[in-house]
Formats: structure tokens, sequence, C-alpha cells
């Protein structure tokens, strides 16, 4: 996963000609199982010697969306099984499960 | 300056996933992608599915371990086609993996490619390999509250398998729970309860299977 943010984001670092990439902001969905330390730690190991040497990695977290027939819409954690505002059952659940670079920081 | 990317991490570079996926729409073979927790009956179900099959000179089948072929050996006895993948440190087949191993096999009369993941519910769910479908299994002696605790596999799983259901009566186990859970992750999922000892809801299963099948690959 690392290896993959790394290629995305030096690619669009040599089509916009960066002397260097300063930072990566990341969406990342709290259903996927994604340590961002981790995360953190192996894109600086990888971008070594690259044009990402020294980035910065920030991870926005991205809610799970629940939509609750009783009272609206709301956002959750983790996984909802029942509304966690009125405790209802008739809820639907979309999203947390992104895993998106959003924007890069570079100088030019 | 900023730089706006919007770009999703696995769509846009897994390259062998994507081999994957044309080299299978090329032959016309459907693939699922079966993902449980260890002991959840996975290999057993396939067997049993194979046993069943009409069409099983059309079945192609790709097992993932850690370690061992003894998965693959069982699958062999049954008159199919098999490899399996050692993935080793991998707790999941990784999409270079599987497209090494399709390489290496026949699919000339292939049809349906069952791929059964490696043992785990956490990060097979996180790595697409290609598959048409996502077939994920649940035991009934494993406890019904797993799709709240593994909710992105069920998320993205188009097939739900209650698997040992000879065992209900003994088990504390509420199917009616877990259902409910598995629609409120993935409203579209279809759930069948099997017995791979009685047979029970298979024929049900099978006959999905082929129909899926059918309708990509004619």
């Amino acid at each position: 996963m690392a290896n993959e943010i790394l290629g995305v984001v030096l690619s669009e670092a040599e089509r916009h000609a960066a002397r260097r990439v300063a930072s990566v902001i990341l969406r990342v969905g709290v259903l996927r199982a994604v340590e961002p330390e981790h995360l953190c730690f192996l894109f600086s190991h990888l971008a070594h010697g690259t044009l990402a040497d020294g980035a910065r990695l920030e991870i926005q977290e991205e809610p799970v969306r629940v939509e609750c027939v009783d009272c609206g819409k709301t956002e959750a954690r983790s996984f909802a099984w029942e509304c966690p505002r009125c405790k209802g059952s008739g809820i639907t659940v979309q999203g947390g499960d992104s895993l998106e670079i959003v924007s890069l920081e570079i100088d030019i | 300056m900023r730089i706006e990317v919007e770009r999703s991490i696995q769509q846009s570079a897994d390259e062998a996933s994507r081999a994957i996926r044309s080299l299978l729409a090329e032959r016309r073979i459907y693939a699922l992608n079966f993902i449980s927790s260890p002991g959840s009956g996975k290999t057993t179900l396939i067997e049993a599915l194979l046993d069943r099959f009409e069409g099983k000179g059309g079945v192609a089948v790709v097992e993932g371990d850690i370690e061992t072929d003894i998965d693959a050996e069982r699958i062999r006895k049954h008159g199919v086609q098999v490899r399996q993948i050692n993935t080793r440190s991998s707790c999941h087949i990784q999409p270079s993996q599987l497209l090494g191993a399709l390489r290496e096999m026949d699919l000339s009369g292939t049809r349906l490619l069952i791929v059964e993941n490696v043992g785990n519910l956490v990060c097979p769910a996180e790595v697409p390999l290609g598959e048409d479908a996502r077939v994920v299994l649940l035991s009934v002696t494993e406890g019904d509250e797993k799709p709240l605790k593994y909710p992105l596999v069920f998320k993205t799983s188009r097939l739900l398998v209650i698997t040992k259901t000879d065992l209900l009566p003994y088990v504390k186990f509420d199917v009616g729970k877990v259902r409910r859970a598995a629609r409120i992750a993935n409203p579209a999922v279809e759930i069948f309860e099997v017995s791979a000892v009685s047979g029970a809801g298979l024929p049900a299963l099978l006959d999905r299977v082929e129909a899926l099948r059918s309708a990509k690959g004619g």
C-alpha cells in the first residue's frame, strides 16, 4: 500500500515538475485495516532518496455515513447496525472504505 | 503548491489485479474469491460443490495458504485442476501471486475459477484479486457478531454463505442477527445457509453460482 501511494505521488510530482514533495494528504476510511503509524513509517522508508524524501503523510479519517429512517443522517467511527443516535434499526450504512490520495503539497 | 489528486489507491496502482481481470475476461472465466476465518469450512464447501457440479471439468481451483499443499491435495482428489499458492509471510493472496499461478495453468476449458484465500477476515478484504465476486463464509460456530467486527469483508462480498448449519442446535448463533447486520453492511448481499455435511442449502448455492457464471461466460 505504501509503495502504491509512493508510485502515485512520484508520478504526480514529476508531472508537475516538482523539486520535492512536502506533504501528502490521504483519505482513509475507518473500516480499512490501515495502521497510520505503520503506513507513515513504511512510506518515509520507501520515499528515501526520492522526490518525496521527508514528505509528511497526513491522514484524514473518513467516517461511516449512517442514514436512519427515524432521525436522519449521522456519522460513526465504526460500523453500526443500529442508529448511533436513536438506536433505531432502520438504517443504511455507507462509506468508511475510502483509500485515496486527496492532494499533494509540492515545491517547484 | 497544492495539487489535487483525488485518486483511489488500489484502482490506480494494482496492475496485477487488472491483468487478472483482462485474462479472465478474454477467456470468459467467472472467478469467485472465497474469504473467511480459518476453519469456517472453505475447503469443505468447495469440495461439496465440486461433488455436485455438473460441468466439473470447467472448474479450476487456486488454493492459498501460508504453508503446505494439504488443501490442494484435497481438491485434486475431486478431479479438477488445482494450484497451491504458499503466501509464506503474507496473510492473504497477493494479485501478483494469483496472476503467476493462472499463467502456469491450462485454462483452455475453464469456465469457473474458485480462489480460496488464506483464512483471515481482515487482509483479504483489503486486496481485490480481479475476481467477479467475493464469497464470504461465516460458520455458525464462530459467533454471530462477525459482520459487526469485520464489516469491510461483509460490505464487499456479493455472497454470504453461513456454513455448518447442521450445528445450529448446539450453538448460540442468531441467523437473523447475522442476516440483518450483513444487509446493513451490503444491502445487495445474497445470503445462503448451507451444511456441507447434510448437503442442506447446497443446491440453491450451486444454482446461483451457475447463474452468475453463465451470465458472464454463456
